[in-house]
């Protein structure tokens, strides 16, 4: 009751003192940047060693150079291309066969030994044997980032079918409501806070695999770029790179994060781990 | 499956139905519900009373096809019952009301999606509307459960329920989650939806459990009072007050001498299954 | 029926087992073509001369000096931002911008600054258990209930007690949460670090299993040790997973 009751409180707020708390949190976030902008001037100009630590003013300089040379955008280009083939085969294989392990026994039976066998084994720890068998290009990345976002993905879909309240099921069985539309309108829309987190760490996990799998077997992207840079010993381009890794991230995590709560407005997720 | 005709004139009746839960885990048995026998007439308003875990939630969910008997069976119209089905309507104690959904979608679930007979949409909207004015939820319907206050959805659950058109409604302590006062105005109001001035044959059949025993004198035609270890019916009282009733029967001497009768009744078994039979000695 | 159900779980490992076995003998198997044979004799001698358990003690040695130094940083620092609402809105921005940052990004700096030994790694091991734990404490330490530090108070008991007595109880099971995927997280980053090292210093790297890995991929070409490692690197973050779990459970007994 309490919990509800807090939701109800979160989602009435913002729209009465939003304006003003809204505009106090980004002041108090410049300032906070501007203080570790000032701590890292300061000790780049302390080491005096561009190499080892440029100063910020380089970074940004780099960064505008870089994108007006065209390099982000071809690089990001590919890594969000792999990042949007990758993922998008996790979701669409990794959700149905979620809710059919949720729903049948003998499938579960039949494929979970066969997840938990593989998923400690992380996507990192393929890129080897994949290398060999891929060779360094475009597969190998996005076949990475498909390992790592699969098995988030597949769990939590599972955890969703597995944690639909009884009761709810029981509530349209006692309407008259048949099988398959229970799954459709009971089962499905219970499940899906619980598929969006999966696809949210599927997303993270994906992410950084891909960093890992560019870096050291893609002649191109992100993450490529951070190791040539740095092989170059041009720091402050590695760190605009580093940079946009974040900041990509970021984003494409807000986006997700957007969508779970336009297609879920009835879900109070509170506790979000990551 | 076949239809086993059951000679008997009542609406739904319960025939020596025992049920025994087998907890897996230890093998355990518990005997919630022993050789209950039950008939229940058309237009009936049922109330069941008794101690904490003498198994009237199993007798409601039986009823509704959602459990099935041990052994014994139970009967609707003379057909046994196999599973649910539209017929009966389910009232949740905590109403499982399908969060997900708006009011209008939550009540326009059954006639939407059940497997017979589902309605048009136009046919549809006229039914929800008719029920949301019904439970005066008009100006909440496209607000979601967790905006609703606990009597709001109380009365979505029953509106639900309802706009299935279900013969019989079976609710289970639907007025426990509610403070006092809201629960007053609801018996009220259920008591004026179920249609107290309607003749008996144009009634729903209502199967109510509930803790209290002045909730269950207000409303019903009969009352069953029952006993702890094993769960067996005790008493059937019925409860001869006028209809339409309103606060004012409350306050009459018939009411109290109801209510004091089922209490006397109940009472030994409500200690001993609230704090144990060393605490009845004491007291 | 009963029986048929016991076994399906074996089912699928096997098919694949069989189908590996069977696709090896079937298309002529050039001699460095793994089979589940060569793979267990890889692991026996792999074992046997003490190169595997060697490099899998470097890794999880580095794992640990990172991990401990992020838990004690990551709960310290967690700790202050939740209790204090002014250091946490301080610090929230610059947390929440640096934790996007995929912590093997930050490799090629670490080799920069630290070198290829085992301080780079340790470095990234840090960054990536640091986050988990920093924000699964501030959950915990928020997610306490209000009332019972102040119930703790009316007791007349003082502030060091009710951090230790009440605050601390709270948020253990969320930070145990963060530290088992801040542990995970590390695991596999490791791997990614050593493998990163491995590129590019070969065989003169400074060790560990994922350097080993990548000297079996560029040197050897031994794909049979490539499965071992790999299955090796399976069976740690398995152990470790289940072994945190049991601590937990061991140390938050309320927690059923
Ligand atoms: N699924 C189950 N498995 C095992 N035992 C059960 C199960 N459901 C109910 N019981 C047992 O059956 C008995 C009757 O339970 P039931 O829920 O019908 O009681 P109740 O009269 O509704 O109690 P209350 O008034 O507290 O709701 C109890 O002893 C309970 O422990
Ligand atoms: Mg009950």
């Amino acid at each position: 009751m309490s919990l509800e009751e807090k939701t109800a409180d979160r989602t009435s707020s913002p729209r009465a003192s939003g304006v003003p708390s809204a505009v106090s949190t980004m002041l108090i976030y410049l300032r906070s940047m501007g203080i570790f902008a000032l701590i890292w001037y300061a000790g780049a100009w302390w080491i005096g060693n561009p190499v080892l630590l440029p100063s910020p003013v380089a970074v940004v300089q780099s960064l505008f150079s870089l994108i007006a040379s065209g390099e982000v955008a071809s690089n990001a280009a590919s890594s969000l291309q792999r990042l949007a083939m990758g993922f998008a085969g996790a979701a669409l294989i990794g959700i149905p066969l979620g809710l059919l392990m949720g729903m049948s026994r003998i499938l579960y039976a039949l494929v979970d030994p066969l997840i938990e066998l593989l998923r400690p084994i992380s996507g990192i720890a393929w890129i080897p044997l994949g290398m060999f068998i891929l060779g360094v290009g475009e597969t190998l990345p996005t076949a990475i980032m498909f390992y790592g976002a699969f098995f988030p993905i597949v769990i939590n879909t599972l955890i969703g079918v597995r944690s639909v309240d009884e009761r709810l099921i029981q509530a349209a069985k006692v309407l008259g409501v048949g099988r398959s539309s229970i799954i459709l309108n009971v089962v499905l829309p219970a499940s899906l806070p619980n598929i969006l987190v999966g696809l949210r760490l599927g997303a993270g996990a994906a992410w950084t695999a891909m960093v890992a799998a560019e870096l050291i077997g893609a002649p191109s992207g992100l993450g490529f770029a951070v190791e040539w840079y740095r092989e170059l010993l041009m720091t402050p381009s590695v760190l605009a790179f580093v940079f946009l890794i974040g900041l990509f991230g970021y984003l494409f995590d807000k986006l997700l994060r957007a969508l779970q709560t336009a297609i879920t407005p009835w879900a109070n997720i509170s506790r979000e781990v990551i | 499956m076949e239809t086993v005709a059951i000679p008997t004139k009542a609406k739904i009746s319960l025939i020596a139905i025992t049920k025994q839960y087998i907890t897996p885990r230890t093998g355990q048995t518990t005997l919630a519900v022993s050789d209950v026998s039950l008939n229940i007439q058309q237009g009936e308003f049922l109330c069941i009373v008794g101690p904490s875990g003498c198994g009237k939630s199993t007798i409601l969910s039986m009823i509704a096809g959602l459990t099935k008997p041990s052994s014994g069976t139970i009967s609707m119209d003379g057909n046994a019952i196999h599973g649910p089905g539209r017929e009966r309507g389910v009232v949740f104690q905590d109403y499982a009301l399908f969060p997900w959904k708006t009011v209008r979608e939550n009540i326009e679930f059954g006639p939407r999606f059940r497997d017979r007979a589902p309605l048009s949409t136009a046919a549809r909207r006229e039914l929800v509307d008719h029920y949301i004015e019904l439970v005066s939820l008009n100006g909440s319907e496209d607000k979601y459960p967790h905006e609703l206050s606990g009597g709001m959805r109380q009365r979505c659950a029953f509106a639900r329920a309802l706009a299935n058109e279900p013969d019989v409604l079976l609710m289970d302590e639907p007025f426990a989650a509610l403070d006092a006062q809201t629960r007053l105005i609801l018996q009220e109001e259920l008591l004026r939806i179920w249609g107290e001035e309607l003749p008996r044959d144009k009634r729903k059949t209502v199967v109510f459990i509930t803790h209290g025993i002045d909730e269950a004198v207000f409303l019903a035609d009969r009352v069953a009072v029952m006993s702890n270890h094993p769960g067996q019916i005790k008493m059937e009282k019925p409860i001869g007050l006028p209809r339409p009733r309103n606060e004012g029967v409350r306050l009459t001497t018939d009411f109290q001498k109801l209510v004091d009768e089922i209490w006397q009744l109940i009472r030994h078994d409500a200690y001993e299954a609230t704090i144990g039979k060393a605490g009845i000695k004491q007291a | 029926m009963a029986l048929s159900r016991r076994f399906l779980p074996f089912v699928l490992p096997l098919a694949l087992l069989i189908l590996w076995q069977a696709g090896v003998s079937t298309l002529q198997p050039g001699p460095r073509t793994p089979t589940p044979g060569s793979v267990v004799s890889t692991a026996w001698s792999l074992i046997s001369t003490g190169q595997l358990p060697l490099a899998m003690i470097l890794s999880l040695g580095r794992v640990l000096t990172g991990f401990v130094s992020a838990a004690v940083c990551a709960i310290l620092i967690g700790f202050l931002m939740a209790v204090s609402p002014s250091i946490g809105r301080n610090l929230d921005p610059l947390m929440e911008s640096f934790r996007p940052i995929a912590p093997i990004a930050l490799l090629p700096l670490a080799i920069l600054w630290f070198g290829t030994g085992t301080s780079a790694a340790a470095f990234i091991v840090g960054y990536a258990a640091f986050f988990p734990i920093l924000i699964n404490t501030i959950q915990g330490v928020r997610s306490i209930d209000p009332s019972l530090p102040r119930a703790a108070r009316t007791l007349g008991v003082g502030l060091p007690a009710i951090i230790r007595n009440v605050i601390l109880p709270g948020a253990l099971p969320n930070i145990f949460v963060g530290a088992r995927l801040g542990l995970g997280l590390a695991w596999s980053s490791i791997i990614a670090a050593e493998l990163a090292v491995g590129a590019k210093t070969g065989d003169a790297g400074s060790g560990g299993i994922g350097q080993m890995m990548f000297v079996f991929y560029a040197y050897s070409v031994d794909l049979s040790g490539i499965i071992v490692c790999m299955i090796a690197v399976g069976v740690v973050a398995l152990v470790i997973d289940r072994g945190l779990r049991a601590v937990e459970k061991r140390l938050l007994p309320w927690k059923q």
